[in-house]
């Protein structure tokens, strides 16, 4: 039961305002809320043993074909959906049911894309496997991670797009393609990857009380979620050892303006933390500033332009910033009563 | 800028009175759930100061790594050290707890550490890349403890921890440190349970003194690297081909234990047990891995299981102790 002061006083707030009849009871409904390192570890735990029940599957069934691992998959996912709905609150269920849909998932995934080599292929099917987990699966924490490599997935899913190629290059060459195509394309890939999920973190943190007085919060709260966590990291999830091969002949060059791309990743972050503060959501809000810094550390390594060029853009990109902050400060003092 | 309920609660309570949009606002607004104009301002200049600063401390860092040929040795110094001398004049006029002074006196742990980096660069010392980190932690503490701010703690104890992170990770065998790790009875492990060991104490002395530049997510932060270390000795002291190290492991539980226990006296973060319980899990995964040699896949199951009922357990007790702490503080 929610039974703290808080919630007594809330309610009876609502009651003087005529928003709920005076002989409104209070909820009966346990305070089963996790904070946020919680379902952090036990999202980990559940992902991991997901992993070491697909292992132990596949080396026990030995599946023959795509047909077997996929029929493998599917039961997985259907028991993992029946846990779900069985067992709501039961801690050890959850954690089953979530291994049980992760394994499911790769094992899902492994049938559908054994023979594709298309970067496009398979991050365009990993994003409907996320839309279709994320729509089925009554679980909070399991929508989290579904809205999350949905977020990873689209972003591949549309760069690969406009840059066709195998996933590896993904990996390992993407710079290759960003120097030859410009700055403009490079540009615009960007927008058409990030701006639709700014758009709707956006509309979905500015409009929370509009959907929260329907029954879609069950899955506009965990989209939310997942969205955040997704544009904190995706910049650094996107091409993450590019940096690595940029080649270090490009060390010493003028200036070249894709090494900006990881700041409009900290742009992107800081951005997410931002919403996370109206949501006043404080692990959000951590793991955003986390993210930035690593952004950072990013812009560091990737070798698009020299590091005294780079120096200059931090210092000027610091000089600006402090200047609006100092902006808004005075703006603050100027409304303060 | 906490509010009164969480949202899982929020939608909880919206759900259950079935409130329209009216409600929900009005429900928002009595959580504190939102923020106001003036305290989104307040968030967004404070952000943007942080940010700005972080971004000149980057600026510096990428310079002196950037060894730019073009400037000579002597003005290399020269630029760094007037940096310096002009964050500890504006620090001067504007102390801290002023914003500019806390900002300035951050700037100057940064270039505290660029100058060291700087010296080992130009004149080619031979030093290892921890000692640099233990240097500038060491030397820019004065700028830490003057500055009084949470932003500068948190750079403190990121730096600290990178040097530890430097010397366990690479296993040099110089430097000053070697002294006194140089001996075989200080199997890797060991040493990484110093580390783990040296993190609980700061957290302990942050916990006890109330200090109010070390607030709770920088005292996380020290708990969380405590027990970072502490899992890589777990492991290390399992998995590792060490005689005598079991003596590692007992020196992590007795830091487990201790650190729960303080946690249950405190009864005011649950973060630290969950941080203890996580450590328990990953070593006792090793451990139970190690022991059954991985002899055939049924091996994997029984791992798999064990985390999902480790976690599960974890999370269940977490969430009752959360929700009791709660109701004590209330």
């Amino acid at each position: 039961m929610i039974d703290t002061p808080e919630v007594g006083e809330i309610v009876a707030a609502l009651r003087d305002r005529g928003l709920l009849k005076s002989d409104t009871p209070l909820p009966f409904t346990e305070d089963n809320h996790r904070p946020w390192f919680v379902s952090l570890m036990t999202g980990a735990a559940g992902w991991l043993a997901g992993l070491l029940l697909l292992f132990f599957l596949g080396l026990t069934l030995k599946p023959g074909s795509g047909t077997s691992i996929f029929i493998i998959g599917v039961v997985l996912l259907g028991t993992a959906w029946m846990m779900y709905r069985a067992a709501r609150e039961l801690v050890f269920l959850d954690q089953l049911a979530l291994s049980l849909s992760i394994a499911g998932q790769f094992a899902v995934a492994w049938a559908l894309l054994e023979d594709a080599h298309s970067a496009f292929v398979i991050s365009g099917t990993v994003l409907l496997l996320q839309f279709v987990v994320f729509a089925i699966m009554p679980n909070y924490a399991a929508r989290i991670i579904a809205a999350f490599f949905a977020v990873i997935a689209w972003i591949y899913t549309v760069q690969s797009a406009l840059h066709p190629g195998n996933l590896e290059s993904f990996f390992w060459q993407r710079e290759s393609d960003a120097v030859r195509t410009g700055l403009a394309w490079s540009l615009i890939s960007w927008l058409l990857s990030w701006a639709p999920l700014l758009a709707l973190a956006w509309y979905l943190t500015t409009r929370e009380s509009s959907w929260m007085a329907h029954a879609r919060r069950s899955l506009a709260r965990p989209l939310l979620t997942g969205l955040l966590l997704g544009l904190a990291c995706g910049g650094a999830i996107l091409q993450p050892f590019a940096m690595a091969f940029f080649g270090t002949g490009i060390v010493g060059l003028g200036m070249n303006w894709y090494a900006l791309f990881p700041l409009l990743a900290i742009a992107v972050a800081v951005f997410a933390a931002y919403c996370a503060f109206q949501l006043r959501n404080l692990g959000l809000l951590g793991f955003a500033v986390f993210a930035a810094l690593m952004h950072l550390a990013k812009f560091y390594y990737l070798y698009g332009t020299s590091l005294t060029w780079k120096s200059v853009i931090m210092v000027c990109v610091g000089v600006a910033l402090v200047g609006v902050s100092l902006a808004v400060k005075t703006q603050v003092a100027r409304e303060a009563p | 800028m906490q509010s009164k309920l969480n949202r899982s609660e929020l939608d909880q309570l919206a759900a259950h009175y079935e409130l329209q949009r009216d409600g929900v606002d009005t429900l928002l607004q009595l959580a504190q759930a939102r923020p106001g104009r003036r305290a989104t301002l307040d968030f967004l200049a404070r952000v943007l100061r942080i940010g700005g600063v972080l971004s000149l401390a980057s600026g510096i860092v990428f310079f002196v790594a950037a060894n730019w040929s073009a400037m000579a040795v002597f003005g290399r110094f020269a630029l760094l050290e007037l940096v310096l001398v002009a964050c500890v004049a504006a620090a001067l006029v504007k102390p801290p707890p002023s914003s500019l002074g806390r900002a300035a006196l951050l700037l100057a742990f940064v270039t505290t550490g660029a100058l060291f980096a700087l010296f080992g660069q130009t004149y080619q010392t031979g030093a290892d890349i921890y000692e640099l980190f233990f240097t500038w932690a060491l030397f820019g503490l004065p700028f830490v403890l003057l500055a009084r701010w949470s932003v500068s703690s948190a750079a403190w104890l990121v730096v600290l921890n990178t040097a530890l992170m430097l010397f366990c990770g690479l296993h040099p065998t110089g430097g000053m440190l070697w002294i006194v790790f140089g001996s075989p009875h200080w199997q890797p492990a060991y040493v990484l349970m110093c580390a783990a060991w040296l993190n609980v104490l700061l957290w302990f002395v942050f916990e006890l003194r109330e200090l109010p530049s070390v607030p709770q997510w920088v005292r996380r932060l020290a708990i969380s690297c405590a027990f970072g270390f502490g899992s890589w000795a777990g492991i290390t002291a399992i998995v590792g081909d060490e005689s005598r190290a079991a003596g590692a492991l007992l020196l992590l539980l007795a830091a487990m234990l201790a650190v729960f226990f303080y946690a249950r006296y405190r009864r005011d973060d649950i973060y630290p047990v969950a941080v203890v319980m996580g450590t328990f899990i990953i070593v006792s995964l090793f451990g139970l891995g190690q022991t059954m040699e991985f002899r055939d896949e049924g091996v994997l199951l029984i791992l798999a299981a064990w985390l999902i009922g480790t976690s599960a357990v974890a999370a269940r007790l977490l969430t009752v102790m959360a929700r009791n702490w709660r109701g004590e503080a209330a």
